[in-house]
């Protein structure tokens, strides 16, 4: 049995879309003779209506089970009871090909919910898509596989476009969508019992005048509020340019059961930019290019593994990789690098437990957000990556990227309130509940693909990104419309991780012969309980600036684990709690420039006179510019503290927390010293300042023992490692290299810090005995005046 | 020979130190070079090199006890003051400056279950590697050590007495691997 798609109403689906329906007719005006005089092409026929068409419901089956389409419509964007207008013009042209030009004016296509059978209660929410359209469309008999196929030439331009997500009242939408499309030469072909849908070149230009949040449940599809009359607040805007070409194959038959649909794909990014503005400040995409393939999707509406109805989408594997030439980032337009990533979605098995790749999409969102939401029970299985990093010619690689896990992902449109016991925010809520999974990074690459694997992934820890993790994630992030000024992202989010296993430092999990224990030093036993309140993130003329409002969280490693992660022995358990206010991040193109390693000079030769090494790191590169401002403890939870615990009573899961010895260093603060606001209070706005320039240089590496080395390679003692692929191991030693030589150093990291702070202070560090309590060994400690520079570059031990 | 070699050089704080020639055991351990490492699996880790300055140029208070390094009236290091006694008087560090410069200082997890003269092979634990660099360049570090009344020389009543500077220049030998691991009850 094919699946079958009906309306609840009776009329089959094709009443929707074709003028046909008694009220349409009823309102179509007769064309005169002097009218049809301004009217082009009239040896074929012009139909020009005004639409206005709705269903109770659209339904899908599949083996028996329903997915239906709610409160369909078809009318006007502009008034909810008013009708599209719409023009079509039919030429049968010389070339035997049907033209269809068509004009399309203030439409809304939209459903305000959709449901499974299993849970009629719940609604996925609702979605509104607003166009005018003009275009043309021109088909031709003959296919790229046989004379019975058709051949599709298709252009237009949309204008005043929306496309909007609404749960509960609260929507979120893209406004003002201008979208030029050109795609000549699509075919259309039955191969066996497969759709074959080619298309050899889609071009085409977008742009997104910005994506609005309303909270207000009287708005719907509008850019202001109805109420205040003020524009709605914006992430930003979008825009970009495409050419793609695509080849799609659509079958019958799903995963489960004999009904559903198969889709396989390949898609090949031939160019494409991509702009995200921010008040007119930008992070760009340019220069991309790419390849997609999508083997054996499915489309069911089928159980997921927990038993729940849910429309199912399914995949054998997805693969490809992407090319971004420039990633540029802020108003003025400075270059971060170069990225190059290839990836594999596959199924594997991680730790003895499968992993495929599976969306089930359900109703209900969050449980107290309201009856409508989405719910995305989720399975990922990233079986590799290669994730390349580029900047001024010089190239890293972190290769052997691997992540799995499931659980659900809840989305909601939520405003400021409580509902049912739980703090709701402004914007679009991304929940997560039961989601547990991991990813680790095999090692290092630099150069290009062929280049020996080498450790290292450490050093993405400078990011704040862990070699490898396992987590288990509960809570939630919204992004609210907004920034500190204008357009941009305002977050409120509430992350707890448990169960996490946190690599500090890695050693490959492959090195060639098969997945090993992979050797580290482990936070284990982690558990991680964080909140970010108004936190704004905006675009500016430097980069991308994030200012917290309030953030407060505690880690707490069970165990700090060396070797395996799981039987390594610990070096007891560690908590560090922060409590921040009005800390701040700011990331900016471009990393150190010209730097004197190891000396002091302003050029060169001042540098080398100093016995420095001068550095030309380029223009491209990272600066990340960090102020944490660490607040006075208020509670056990709000607070900045350290606590290390040993000696520990074991307990049938491991050792027990807080039944040892512990040292604890607590309410550690900043402080500007003095009140110059004079309120009464020592003023805390200075915090801890750092910048962090990072470029991937050639760095100088020496050997440090006479003779061969673990590869083999023969060298003295501070004889210099040179990169040279001409040798077996991929280097040599030499004693003292040239100038041409000095250009094959390894790559590596290049960090230059600069950190300061007037004052950093502990209120007291105590000793905690289980029984005897706790005993204050140091009644306070005070740092002052201190500012640190630091160039340190850290390549990879190969 | 005990089962656990490295008890002979004792525990502190549950981490056991190895360094190769700053340590009294010198004499009973064997350094792996490089190529016996080439048998040791887990061979990730980083090299570091660059160079530290504390206070190169002052730092960021200004007032009537900090300022620039060119004010010769005032002092521009960092300070670090602690107390150890409720209401008592503070222990300073006061001035801190200098900066401090090394290549290869290496860190990385790894096992070790031979060499070191057979005791390896009975330690069979993975470590924390640190490899020390071969020189720590010392360039105009100084530091005051001093006993103050305030926390802050700035706090009503501040009286400090400096009990002497510390200044050092030069080239500092170290050579080998710290290894740190657990020991005891976690």
């Amino acid at each position: 049995m094919k699946p079958s798609v009906i309306t609840r109403a009776g009329a089959p689906l094709i009443a929707l879309l074709v003028p046909v329906s008694p009220s349409v007719l009823a309102d179509l005006q007769s064309l005169d003779d002097s009218a049809m005089a301004g009217i082009s092409g009239q040896s074929g026929i012009t139909m020009e209506l005004d639409l206005a068409a709705t269903a109770n419901s659209i339904s899908y089956f599949d083996d028996g089970s329903g997915i239906h389409l709610d409160g369909f419509r078809i009318g006007a964007a502009s008034d909810p009871n008013g009708r599209a207008h719409q023009i079509y013009k039919i030429d049968i042209l010389d070339d035997a090909s049907l033209n269809l030009d068509f004009v399309v004016q203030d439409r809304r296509i939209e459903f305000t919910d959709v449901r499974l059978d299993d849970n009629p209660a719940a609604s996925m929410g609702g979605v509104f898509f607003d166009h005018d359209l003009d275009g043309n469309l021109r088909l031709s008999p003959g296919g790229s596989l046989s004379s019975s196929g058709y051949t599709y030439d298709v252009s237009y331009q949309m204008t005043n476009g929306r496309l909007g997500y609404r749960t509960n009242g609260n929507e979120v939408f893209l406004d003002g969508i201008t979208m030029d499309v050109n795609a000549p030469g699509m075919t259309l072909d039955v191969d066996g019992s497969t759709l074959v849908l080619a298309s050899p070149s889609v071009t085409g230009s977008f742009s997104v005048d910005a994506i609005r949040y309303s909270n207000n449940p009287l708005n719907h599809g509008v850019s202001s509020d109805v109420t205040s009359g003020a524009l709605l607040p914006s992430y930003g805007s979008l825009s970009g340019d495409f050419d793609l070409s695509s080849e799609t194959w659509i079958a019958a038959g799903g995963r489960f059961g004999d009904e559903g649909i198969r889709v396989d794909g390949s898609t090949t990014i031939n160019s494409a930019n991509f702009i995200y503005s921010d008040d007119g400040n930008s992070i760009a995409l340019l220069g991309m290019t790419g390849v997609n393939t999508v083997d054996n999707l499915r489309l069911d509406v089928a159980l997921d593994w927990q038993g729940r109805q849910s429309l199912a989408l399914t995949v054998d594997s997805i693969s490809g990789n992407l090319d971004i030439q420039q990633v540029q980032l802020g108003g003025n337009g400075g270059n971060l690098g170069q990225i190059n990533l290839d990836y594999l979605f596959a199924d594997q098995t991680i730790n003895g437990q499968a992993y495929t790749n599976a969306v089930y999409l359900q109703g209900g969102g969050n449980a107290d957000a309201g009856s409508q939401g989405l719910r995305l029970a989720a399975q990922w299985s990233l079986a590799n990556a290669n994730v390349a990093y580029t900047e001024d010619g010089n190239r890293v690689i972190f290769s052997g990227l691997q992540s799995w896990g499931q659980g659900d992902l809840t989305v909601d449109v939520t405003r400021n309130e409580v509902l049912n016991g739980t703090q709701f925010y402004d914007g679009l809520r991304i929940g997560f509940e039961g989601v547990k999974g991991g990813y680790r990074i095999n090692g290092l690459k630099v150069g290009d693909d062929d280049a020996p694997l080498q450790g290292g992934t450490e050093l993405l820890l400078a990011l704040g990104v862990f070699p490898s993790y396992d987590f288990e994630i509960d809570g939630q992030i919204t992004l609210g419309a907004g920034g500190a000024s204008g357009e941009g992202l305002t977050i409120n989010s509430d992350i707890q991780i448990t169960n996490g296993r946190a690599a500090l430092v890695a050693a490959p999990y492959d090195e060639g012969n098969g997945e090993v224990s992979q050797k580290g030093l482990w936070a284990t036993e982690l558990n991680y309980d964080t909140h970010v309140r108004e936190m704004t993130v905006d675009v500016t003329d430097d980069g991308l600036a994030i200012i917290k409002g309030e953030a407060w969280g505690t880690m707490d490693i069970g165990n700090l684990r060396v070797g395996d992660k799981v039987e390594g022995n610990s070096f007891g358990r560690f908590v560090v709690q922060n409590y921040e206010k009005g800390s701040s991040m700011t990331i900016r193109p471009g990393g150190a420039d010209n730097v004197c390693v190891g000396g002091s000079g302003t050029d060169a030769s001042s540098c080398a006179a100093s016995g420095g090494l001068w550095e030309m790191r380029g223009e491209e590169g990272v600066t990340v510019s960090l102020k944490q401002v660490f607040a006075r403890a208020i509670s056990d939870t709000k607070r900045n503290a350290f606590i290390w615990e040993t000696n520990r009573s074991q307990g049938a899961g491991g050792p027990e927390n807080g039944t040892g010895t512990q040292l604890v260093l607590n309410d550690i603060h900043t402080s500007d010293g003095e009140d110059l606001d004079g309120d009464g209070i020592e003023d805390n706005t200075f915090g801890i300042q750092t910048d962090l320039s990072v470029d991937i240089y050639h760095t100088k590496v020496v050997k440090k023992e006479d003779g061969a080395d673990a590869n083999g390679v023969v060298g003295n003692r501070g004889d210099e490692k040179i990169m040279d692929t001409s040798t077996a191991a991929g280097y040599r030693y030499v004693a003292a290299p040239t100038d041409t030589e000095k250009a094959d150093r390894p790559l590596g990291f290049a960090v230059q810090a600069h950190s300061r702070f007037k004052e950093l202070s502990v209120n007291n560090i105590d000793l905690v005995h289980p029984t005897g309590g706790a005993a204050t060994a140091i009644y306070g400690v005070k740092m002052q005046n201190m500012d640190i520079r630091a160039n340190l570059t850290a390549t990879p031990i190969q | 020979m005990s089962k656990y070699p490295f008890n002979r050089l004792g525990y502190m704080a549950g981490l056991i130190l190895l360094a190769a020639q700053v340590s009294p055991a010198q004499a009973e351990l064997n350094l792996l070079n490089d190529q016996a490492l080439s048998g040791i699996s887990g061979q990730g880790g980083i090299y570091l090199s660059g160079d530290i300055s504390i206070n190169e140029d002052g730092g960021p208070i200004q007032n009537t006890y900090f300022g620039s390094c060119s004010d010769t009236t005032k002092r521009c290091g960092a300070r670090l003051a602690y107390q150890l006694k409720e209401g008592g008087g503070w222990m300073v560090l006061d001035d801190i400056r200098g900066k401090f410069s090394f290549e290869g200082l290496t860190l990385r997890v790894r096992k070790i279950d031979s060499g070191f003269g057979g005791d390896g092979a009975l330690f069979n634990r993975d470590v924390l590697e640190i490899g020390l660099p071969n020189f720590v360049r010392y360039d105009s570090v100084t530091f005051k050590l001093a006993t103050s009344s305030t926390a802050r020389p700035t706090d009503p009543g501040f009286q400090q007495t400096d009990i002497f500077s510390v200044e050092m220049q030069g080239d500092v030998v170290l050579e080998g691997n710290l290894l740190v691991f657990p020991t005891g009850n976690p």
